[in-house]
């Protein structure tokens, strides 16, 4: 083909963005025979989730980590394994660490946990199977729920019986009870949640902080956490509350093996490739401009990118009603957390660990105590300030993955709650080093030697994931994660189909239903309603 | 026959204006009807008492809205002395000595906006109709009875189908906003529209009363709706007072429940219902005395209903774990004062302003800190509270030239264990009030002539609502419509027949609205009882 002849040519399909999600909206769509080209406007393909070396030898998960709930039907669908795509198990799924050097362990094995729990509570440990049992069930309902294309309500028609009927098909033997069960918990918080279960504030801090991962709330508000609690058991490889595991080489190696899947199915793949517009003809897009200057023709467009992106940076405004555009802009965003790389000489010494260390820092290491010190740590973004004991989620994966540094040194990644993406004073290019020194200490009071163990640090503030990652507001979720933005309403009411007020544009971001996390279900949620579409 | 003996269609459990109301319709379809209250007067939370010789304090509640027409109409309750005198509007003073004010008349509120903010007068119009029209999509819903979801029925499906068909023809983007009124804070909701702080703390005030959530807490833009639902009919039904005290309003409807032909005993203390054969056949007083009715009916809180005036043992026991869990978190208190004159706020520049309620809510982050100061288990430090000064309109409150001051208080908690005994609790949690207060009005030490302070464990110990929460439970999503109280018990019957529920925390929930004494009715009615 002569390159004339390639400028000309006109794609079936534009993703715009190499997050995740575009990757596999791509890789979908280039398996169904369609033609495929992404656009991603950094170096590398990946978004939030991809491995960078921010200190000569040792590799980090930027920002997403562990093992990123990628959907089992995505995984086999794309062939990742092929690819390099592989997810080393950890065990526990999580660590609490408790002031004084007492600590909670969470393992996969429900019996074995039920025997941790005992020691805080004895009424804690009989209630926990049953909490289990039953929440698996309810969060099976979510987990249906997350693969249908919501419908557009309040009107229901034909289309969405059908895909309706994907969801109640499965779930229809739970019974009518776990659906009840579903719409009373859904609006809850997760503190009342737990409340109703356990008693010991270490066995309810320890749940809890796992629900809050894609919260931008505290764990005692409602129409919210107790909704990320679910969400995150819907998309766990777990059947549990929190996934496991680490990707190998971290997250960079999953976005990876997605674009040599998608790329090996046919689709063309761009970097350093800034769209600057969506190009919109006769009410119907057509194609995208590049920063260079450079049109592309599409029949369809795909923005992997947020809505408020999408609709407010890359569309002309004159192709929106108002009444749309108010909708985009009420949009809630708020991010609320920073991530902290640590690159390390040595492994650290906990307080109170001295059996098998090694194997209980492998998970998730939890510093939110109680339900308590979490929603104190929540009360300041309120005001516009960070917490000053903040909710630690730290990981080790140099424990299950040595390759990501020197021989004998360790990196650990914290996700740092909650840090509110605007401060009422000062500013987050300032703050670095304080925040950086926050993790530090609120970590020593733990391992006491852990700061003569660090040999670099990288501050990643809320910020940083706008400006550099391209996540507005430093949201990694595209838009909290609420009752007021989920399924029919996300991200924008009456858009929630994957689509947009202009024919041949579509969505497939966390922006969009099921929301965040490394699921990649919004983008193969999205290229199932295109090729429905283009039929 | 003696009148131990005398047996009775319907016995109501609970003075309350639910119960009272219930008592009214009852009667009025010629059930024979008795009434047992165990305080000396009726009312419940809605009482008027003389506290203090020659001052006659509104107790526990405040205002009267909410009380829907038809009920005032089918009652003929003005007839039986109803009398709201609108409130003139509000006042907010703000930390900086301006304010904000609202009136009854929307032009002068539009101009005072306008002083804080243009954009925001202009939008102002379209705001408010949009909240009456989002409370007109609620209202039939209110009044829906509550299907059971776990186990539908005919009837159930009917009601679904009628649910489903209704947010249907409100068109999308009502019913958006609809959803987004249903869950989220009332400060996202509200900033969605207004850019001046103080305007959105004066909305969002209303959006916390009655709840132990604050202004950027989910779900406090739908208690906001709720109270503009109290407002649809015109200006009738703005917040006002009642004449002689809120404790008008409940001897109103007892008087219609008596026009009726109910009987209503008071200082008749109920122990427990009495239960034959699965069913419950009459009511034993604490006093010894059993009455017997056909139906009980208990306008008390969940908690009284089921877990007090029954033996638990009689009940399924996922029922008895449900009400286990209801959240009552009761997280208001009052302070009722006695006062040698009229309180002096420096930033009321319009005199005319002190027969509206004064609100002390200066900022969205006030009633924010206000809320987090008393959320683990204390008083807020400086709370937010909404005063009247009944006696300016209604001269039968107090001696001539002196003044009563009903002031309702958030946040305080029902345990605020880190503040001494009971006793140093309500001390500390009143001063605090005063304190504050004396900050927007300095001479209002000087006049107090005396101070009646009240906690939620007041409430509780008084009126015997659970945790003193004067909603008789939350009004969050997972106790709403047909979730409240519990799910599959929401439609005011209970497992043991011929035992019924009509308090405020059935469905629609609290307020003086008497709808859920109406509602109860015409179940029971239904049942051929």
């Amino acid at each position: 083909m002569s390159s004339l002849n390639k400028q000309h040519k006109i794609y079936d399909v534009i993703v715009i963005g190499g997050g995740h999600n575009g990757l596999i909206a791509a890789g979908y769509l280039a398996k169904a025979g369609r033609t495929v080209l992404l656009l991603e406007k950094r170096k590398v393909v990946g978004g939030a989730a991809i491995t960078e070396e921010f200190y000569s030898g040792f590799k980090f998960s930027s920002l997403a980590g562990g093992s990123g709930h990628l959907a089992p039907d995505v995984v086999a669908d794309l062939n990742l394994s092929q690819y390099g795509f592989q997810i080393l198990p950890t065990d526990p799924l999580i660590l609490s660490l408790l002031p004084g050097g007492n600590h909670l362990t969470i393992w996969h094995d429900v019996n074995r946990t039920i025997q941790e729990i005992s020691k805080f509570s004895q009424a804690d440990a009989e209630a926990y199977p049953n909490f289990i049992q039953w929440m698996r069930k309810i969060s099976r309902i979510v987990a249906e729920m997350n693969n249908i294309i919501p419908p557009d309500l309040p009107e229901v028609g034909l289309n969405n019986l059908k895909e309706l009927y994907g969801f109640v098909n499965p779930v229809r033997g739970l019974g009518w009870k776990h659906i009840a069960q579903l719409v009373r918990i859904l609006p809850m918080s997760i503190s009342d949640l737990l409340d109703e279960w356990f008693q010991s504030d270490i066995v309810k801090g320890a749940i809890a902080a796992s629900a809050i991962i894609y919260s931008s709330l505290g764990p005692q508000e409602i129409n919210s956490t107790a909704y990320t609690f679910l969400h995150n058991w819907s998309i766990s490889n777990t059947d549990l509350f929190r996934s496991s595991g680490q990707v190998k080489g971290g997250m960079g190696t999953l976005t990876q093996a997605l674009a040599m899947a998608a790329k090996s199915l046919g689709a063309d793949i761009r970097t350093n490739a800034k769209v600057i517009r969506i190009n919109i003809q006769d009410e119907k897009a057509v194609g995208v401009t590049l920063a260079n200057g450079d049109l592309i023709s599409a029949k369809v467009v795909i923005s992997a990118t947020d809505a408020r992106t999408t609709f407010l940076n890359l569309v002309d405004p004159y192709y929106l009603d108002p009444k749309f555009i108010r909708h985009v802009n009420n949009i809630k965003y708020q991010g609320t957390m920073a991530r902290v790389h640590f690159a390390l000489d040595t492994l650290s010494k906990f307080s109170g660990l001295n059996e098998r260390t090694e194997q209980l820092l492998s998970g998730h290491i939890q510093i939110a105590p109680t339900v308590t010190y979490i929603q104190k740590a929540y009360d300041p973004i309120k005001y516009g300030s960070y917490s000053k004991q903040p909710y630690l989620d730290i990981q080790i994966p140099t424990l299950s993955d040595s390759s990501l540094a020197p021989e004998g040194n360790h990196t650990m990644s914290v996700t740092v709650k909650y840090m509110p993406y605007k401060l009422s004073e000062g500013h987050w290019d300032e703050l670095r080093e304080t925040i950086g020194q926050l993790v530090i200490n609120t970590l020593s009071e733990y391992a006491p030697d852990f700061d003569r163990s660090i040999r670099h640090y990288k501050v990643i503030t809320p910020l940083d994931m706008e400006q550099v990652y391209n996540l507005p507001e430093g949201n990694p979720s595209h838009g909290e994660m609420t009752m007021n933005q989920f399924m029919w309403m996300r991200p924008i009411p009456g858009y929630a189909q994957y689509s947009a007020p202009i024919d041949g544009l579509y969505l497939c971001s966390a922006a969009t239903h099921p929301g965040g996390g490394v699921t990649g279900i919004g983008g193969r949620n999205a290229s199932r309603q295109i090729l429905k579409n283009l039929k | 026959m003696n009148s131990k003996a005398k047996r009775y269609d319907s016995i109501i459990i609970g003075g309350g204006h639910n119960g009272l109301t219930a008592a009214a319709y009852l009667a009025k379809e010629g059930r024979r009807v008795l009434v047992l209250e165990k305080r000396h007067i009726v009312g419940g939370a809605a009482v008027t008492e003389e506290i203090y010789p020659g001052f006659k304090y509104t107790v526990y509640s405040y205002v009267v809205s909410l009380l829907p027409p038809r009920i005032i109409q089918e009652l003929q309750l003005p007839k039986h002395g109803l009398h709201i005198m609108p409130l003139e509007g509000a006042f907010t003073p703000m930390e900086d000595g301006n304010y904000i004010a609202s009136y009854a008349d929307e032009d002068d509120t539009l101009e005072e906006i306008r002083r804080h903010s243009k954009r925001d007068a202009d939008i102002y119009p379209v705001f408010s109709n949009m909240m009456y029209d989002l409370a007109r999509a609620v209202r039939p819903i209110l009044t829906m009875i509550p299907p059971n979801p776990a186990n539908p029925g005919l009837e159930g499906l009917r009601t679904l189908r009628a649910f489903g068909s209704h947010l249907k023809s409100l068109g999308k983007e009502k019913f958006y906003w609809l959803t987004k009124i249903m869950t989220m804070s009332a400060y996202d909701f509200l900033s969605e529209w207004f850019e001046t702080d103080v305007l959105i703390a004066t909305q969002a005030q209303i959006g916390i009363i009655g709840t132990f959530l604050g202004p950027k807490s989910p779900g406090t833009a739908y208690v906001l709706l709720h109270y503009y639902l109290g407002e649809l009919d015109g200006a009738s039904s703005n917040w006002g007072h009642q004449r002689g005290g809120t404790g008008g309003v409940s001897e109103a409807i007892a008087s219609a429940a008596r026009s009726f032909g109910a009987e209503i005993r008071c200082n008749a203390p109920v122990e427990q219902v009495i239960i034959k054969d699965g069913q419950a056949v009459g009511v034993a007083l604490e006093n010894g005395d059993e009455v017997y009715g056909k139906t009980i009916v208990s306008g008390c809180d969940p908690k009284v209903t089921f877990c007090k005036l029954v033996n638990e043992k009689l009940l399924p026991s996922d029922l008895v774990d449900a009400i286990s869990k209801y959240k009552f978190r009761g997280s208001s208190g009052k302070v009722n004062l006695a006062l040698d004159g009229l309180p002096d706020f420096p930033a009321m520049q319009d005199k005319a302003l002190m027969r509206a309620m004064q609100e002390i809510c200066p900022s969205v982050a006030y009633l924010e800190r206000a809320y987090d100061d008393a959320k683990y288990g204390s008083f807020s430090k400086r709370p937010f509270m909404g005063c009247i000064i009944p006696s300016t309109v209604d001269p039968t409150l107090a001696p001539p030239g002196k003044h009563v001051m009903s002031i309702f208080v958030q946040y305080a908690s029902y345990d605020m264990p880190t503040h001494g005994d009971r006793d140093q609790q309500r001390e500390s949690f009143g001063n605090a009030v005063i304190d504050t207060l004396a900050e927007f009005a300095p001479n209002i030490k000087d006049l107090i002539l005396h101070k009646q302070v009240i906690t939620p464990w007041d409430i509780e110990q008084t009126v015997g609502i659970t945790e003193g929460n004067i909603s008789h439970g939350e009004l969050m999503l997972d106790q709403l419509f047909f979730m409240r109280p519990i799910p599959g018990w929401a439609k005011y019957r209970t497992p043991i027949r011929n035992y019924y529920q009509c308090g405020s925390g059935t469905h629609p929930g609290g307020g003086i609205t008497g709808t859920p004494g109406r509602m109860a009715v015409a179940e029971i009615l239904k049942d051929g009882n």
